[in-house]
């Protein structure tokens, strides 16, 4: 009896995924014609140069993007999944103004872009992790961590002290943010993500680690497409040539290098290079560049809407933007 | 479609970046080409995590008893997640749209457009000496390499050779023109401009913009190292000749 049903259901899942197959197909099929019939008609009008320019930049930010945000999101989904909270609340001390900086340092161990960085940091705060130590090593994690150092380094050849001075004031910029926040940080400003399933405090296994997986690919994919396009935009729509008029003030070239930086949304690896192609800039200026990049970008900041909410995005991403450029003029000022 | 959404984006942001990766070499049009590996991982991922939620989603059915009880489990926990972020999987169909352009209409690289849209980067930052070049009759170089060896090398490294480049032509005022090769570090969003002007009899017939072409020559010198009047640098052309788009359309650091 058993048998016959299992059998009888077996046959009923292969029809009904052949019909599938074969509506699906038909389907696809009828959309790719009629695409590729109008699609070059609708193409002469509207690819012009800057269109397509704008298409390209566009892609290329979110197929760079797609790695990292799996890498962070697998690594979020297998701390939700997998690991117990009392890890975390062994491994930090209790004391928030202790646990900050600890997170902080922490960041050396996600060899990632910023894009990585969101997911985990989410669901560290899930698992418990206090939300000062978490966002500290949001902030640290994509500027601090050996890839980019490295990258840093390729770039400024002969010039060690720019490495050591992106590490410094990263690192200052995610403490203070981190103490910033566990003073000033309301929780309603937070809106995090509750999950039935993976809230509870031991993990849920390997069926919560695939559908925390899948969520939250495509749930922080989106808001990397948004964030990708408005970097486009702004990729198309600012001339770089307006950099020159700057050149003259070095403050005003600083500030101007931060806010590039947060337009600009270059992936934390390659702003080193950026940076140093940018000639006719002080030190402290392209340092001002490298620390607000992998902190506050369009990119980010729509990351961050998506997964903390909104109001604490911008809040957060504003304050960060003049601590970073704070810390960054300081350190520029005493080291380089 | 609440059933199949999100295995059907996961299919097609899969296949799009393995269409990218694996199964051509679009992908230089957009990143750097070290990013192969992790594309062609994330892609079989994807579509790993989207064949999985298909037969979840196939199992899940009203009619199956035996699996009622887990049926009502999983929908709960679908409750939850529209509860708690009710725009998390309506944002994910954004996702469609750097997808199906790649899968049917892949964006073309860079060219003259962004080219022109800024000043030509000078690759190095600073007059000094540069390390030797390797023996040969023609000597293939990059446009980058060229420019930074014509504007700052005091050993003159280039002086003697004939060289090499393979760029996309660009115009300048009162009929001067450029090869042109964009530099990518990391992904298309970073790419920077170096260009080198091309004069000698066989540089009259000037291409039309966004030809590729491969040019032989030899360097003149031009300007004091390190100054704005060692800016661009030019090549003598002794051989002009078209070619197709190389598959990497950028050049690397």
């Amino acid at each position: 009896m058993q048998n016959e049903r299992t059998v009888a259901d077996g046959l009923r899942l292969a029809v009904r995924a052949m019909v599938y197959a074969v509506l699906g197909g038909a389907a696809l099929i009828a959309i790719a014609t009629v695409v590729s019939v109008l699609g070059p008609m609708l193409a002469i009008d509207l690819y012009t140069p800057p269109v397509a320019a704008w298409w390209t930049v566009f892609t290329a930010v979110a197929v760079q993007g797609v790695p990292f945000l799996l890498l962070g999101t697998v690594v979020s989904a297998a701390i939700g999944a997998f690991v117990p909270e009392r890890v975390f609340t062994k491994l930090l001390p209790r004391n928030q103004a202790l646990a900050v900086p600890i997170a902080g340092a922490a960041g050396v161990v996600l060899p990632g872009c910023e894009c990585a960085s969101v997911p985990v940091a989410s669901s560290l705060m899930r698992r418990g992790v206090a939300p000062a130590a978490a966002l500290a090593f949001l902030l640290s994690a994509p500027a601090i961590n050996p890839v980019v150092l490295v990258a840093t380094s390729i770039a400024f050849p002969g010039q060690p002290k720019m490495v050591l001075g992106r590490l410094i004031a990263s690192l200052a910029t995610a403490v203070v943010m981190g103490w910033l926040w566990a003073r000033f940080g309301k929780e309603e400003w937070l809106r995090l993500p509750k999950r039935t399933r993976t809230t509870a405090s031991s993990p849920a296994g390997m069926k919560a680690f695939v559908a925390g997986l899948q969520h939250d690919f495509l749930h922080a994919g989106g808001f990397l497409v948004l964030g990708a396009a408005a970097a486009a935009t702004f990729n198309i729509a600012v001339p770089r040539s307006i950099l020159d008029i700057f050149t003259g003030s070095s403050w005003l070239s600083l500030l101007l290098l931060a806010l590039l930086a947060v337009v600009l949304c270059v992936c934390s690896e390659a702003d080193a290079f950026v940076a140093a192609s940018l000639s006719g800039f002080s030190p402290a200026a392209k340092l001002a560049f490298m620390v607000v990049g992998p902190m506050v970008d369009l990119k980010l900041i729509a990351l961050q809407a998506g997964t903390f909410g909104r109001s604490f995005a911008f809040r957060f991403s504003s304050t960060t933007w003049l601590v970073a450029v704070t810390s960054s003029t300081l350190v520029g000022w005493w080291l380089l | 479609m609440r059933r199949y959404g999100s295995a059907v984006l996961l299919l097609l942001v899969g296949g799009a970046v393995l269409r990218i990766s694996l199964f051509s070499e679009l992908y230089l049009r957009y990143v750097q080409a070290a990013l192969r590996p992790y594309l062609v991982i994330s892609g079989a991922l994807l579509i790993l995590l989207g064949v999985v939620a298909v037969v979840r989603g196939m199992w899940r059915t009203p009619d199956h008893e035996e699996h009622e009880e887990h049926d009502e489990e999983e929908d709960e926990e679908e409750e939850g997640h529209s509860h708690s972020h009710s725009h998390g999987p309506r944002i994910a169909w954004l996702l469609t749209l750097p997808a199906l352009a790649l899968l049917l209409f892949p964006p073309p690289a860079l060219g003259s457009y962004s080219a022109s849209r800024e000043e030509a980067q000078r690759a190095a930052q600073g007059v000094g000496t540069f390390p030797a070049l390797p023996a040969g009759k023609v000597l293939d170089i990059s446009v980058a390499q060229y420019s930074s060896r014509a504007i700052y090398d005091t050993a003159h490294s280039l002086k003697g050779r004939t060289l090499r480049m393979t760029g996309f032509v660009t115009h300048g005022d009162n009929g001067t023109w450029y090869v042109t090769r964009l530099l990518v570090t990391c992904c298309a969003a970073d790419a920077t401009t170096s260009k080198v002007e091309i004069r000698g009899d066989e540089a009259d017939g000037a291409p039309q913009t966004d030809t590729w072409v491969t040019v032989t020559g030899t360097w003149i010198p031009k300007g004091k190292l390190g100054t704005d009047g060692a800016w661009p640098p030019v090549l003598h052309a002794a051989d002009v000749k078209q070619v197709k788009q190389p598959a990497d359309p950028y050049e690397k650091r």
